[in-house]
């Protein structure tokens, strides 16, 4: 994958998140009562748009951040080689962060 | 002021382990560039200094330096300007020292050489055996020519602060000229620069802190230009670049006219032969 495609993929998943995360807040305020309470978070997940909203936000933030993590990293003036293993690194660490917090979500739903 | 005084990065790598500072105190004159004060120096008290010059305004770009911890051109920056008594004069950060104020720019031209700064035409025969000239618009030159100011003086560089991070990152004065090229109507080699720059050191590291573009003695701008190179990249990618159209060859000469013969005087002058 050429850099450019993987910086497009970051200017997506930013607009993404400024409205995914805009609509977030906004139900989040309306909603009343304890929305984070570990009961109104699997009361939401139940449902499919919410569920679609927490899974599109989990991939876009994880993909913003690790790939502005990845940026940095790269700066240090690494090597090839280390380059090949900073890429594969942040995937299995995405991977890894998308599978612990998907599950809650999934499990309720 | 009648006196100047210089704070002078001494290095020599026969002797010393890391650069230390020297002081002279100098008479100053209006008008007196960083440049003079060097030179003077250099004539007058200590004629082991080194530092690199040559044309003394500004068009060859050889005489980079960190004055007062800024990259400017020695010759480009009268004394008066800076409005102190004391100057600091370093060799340009983000290279190599090779002696005092010498910096080794040979990291910056092996950058420059690998973004193909070079028309690139897309007729190789025309290139072999030109037959005419590529034409060439004012309205096409106006939107490169800024950038093709550039002496390659390296100040740019030595500001650049992803450069200073990583030595790898291809840096404002080689992405700069890459858009340069690529915007050249007579050019066909836009994708080959862009597979170049298109890389985890290249393009991307640019964080638009602006520090080339300041630095610049030419007004060059180079972090505008790398913003184009993305934009250009991108626009490559998602197939929204316009296919370039091949130079046009001017037309051959035409023909010349037989000279029309001059008339004769209807008076003629007196004694001359009729």
């Amino acid at each position: 994958m050429r850099e450019n495609h993987l910086k497009i993929l970051q200017y997506v998943t930013g607009i993404g998140l400024f409205f995914l995360v805009g609509l977030h807040l906004l139900l989040m305020h309306l909603a009343g009562g304890d929305p984070e309470s570990w009961s109104s978070v699997a009361q939401r997940a139940a449902s499919a748009g919410w569920l679609t909203i927490y899974i599109l936000i989990l991939i876009f933030g994880i993909y913003h951040g690790l790939h502005g993590v990845r940026g940095l990293i790269l700066e240090l003036s690494l090597p090839n080689r280390a380059v090949k293993v900073l890429n594969w690194s942040i995937v299995l660490i995405g991977l890894a962060v998308f599978g612990y917090a998907i599950y809650i979500p999934v499990h309720a739903f | 002021m009648e006196k100047i005084t210089f704070k002078v990065q001494r290095y020599d790598p026969d002797k010393d382990k890391k650069p230390h500072i020297q002081v002279f105190t100098i008479p100053f004159k209006h008008g007196m560039t960083v440049l003079d004060g060097l030179i003077y120096i250099k004539e007058n008290v200590d004629n082991t200094l080194s530092f690199r010059s040559s044309c003394r305004m500004g068009i060859c770009g050889s005489c980079g330096m960190l004055i007062n911890n800024l990259p400017m051109l020695a010759c480009h920056t009268p004394i008066e300007e800076l409005k102190k008594d004391t100057i600091t004069v370093k060799s340009l950060p983000n290279f190599p020292i090779v002696r005092d104020l010498v910096a080794d720019l040979s990291p910056l031209f092996e950058k420059h050489k690998s973004i193909k700064p070079y028309i690139i035409a897309p007729d190789m025969a025309e290139i072999e055996k030109p037959t005419a000239e590529f034409l060439q618009a004012q309205g096409q030159l106006v939107e490169f020519v800024q950038f093709a100011y550039c002496v390659k003086c390296g100040l740019c560089m030595a500001a650049c602060p992803t450069v200073a991070t990583d030595k790898h990152f291809l840096g404002p004065q080689p992405l700069a000229q890459a858009y340069r090229y690529s915007a050249d109507r007579r050019d066909g080699g836009a994708k080959e620069r862009f597979h170049e720059t298109d890389t985890p050191h290249g393009i991307w590291l640019c964080h638009l802190a602006g520090a080339c573009s300041e630095a610049c003695p030419k007004g060059v701008d180079p972090a505008l230009a790398m913003q184009l190179l993305k934009r250009a990249i991108i626009a490559d990618s998602l197939r929204l670049r316009k296919k370039p159209v091949p130079p046009s060859v001017a037309p051959p000469q035409a023909e010349k006219k037989p000279r029309v013969a001059v008339p004769e005087f209807t008076i003629k002058k007196p004694g001359a032969k009729s």
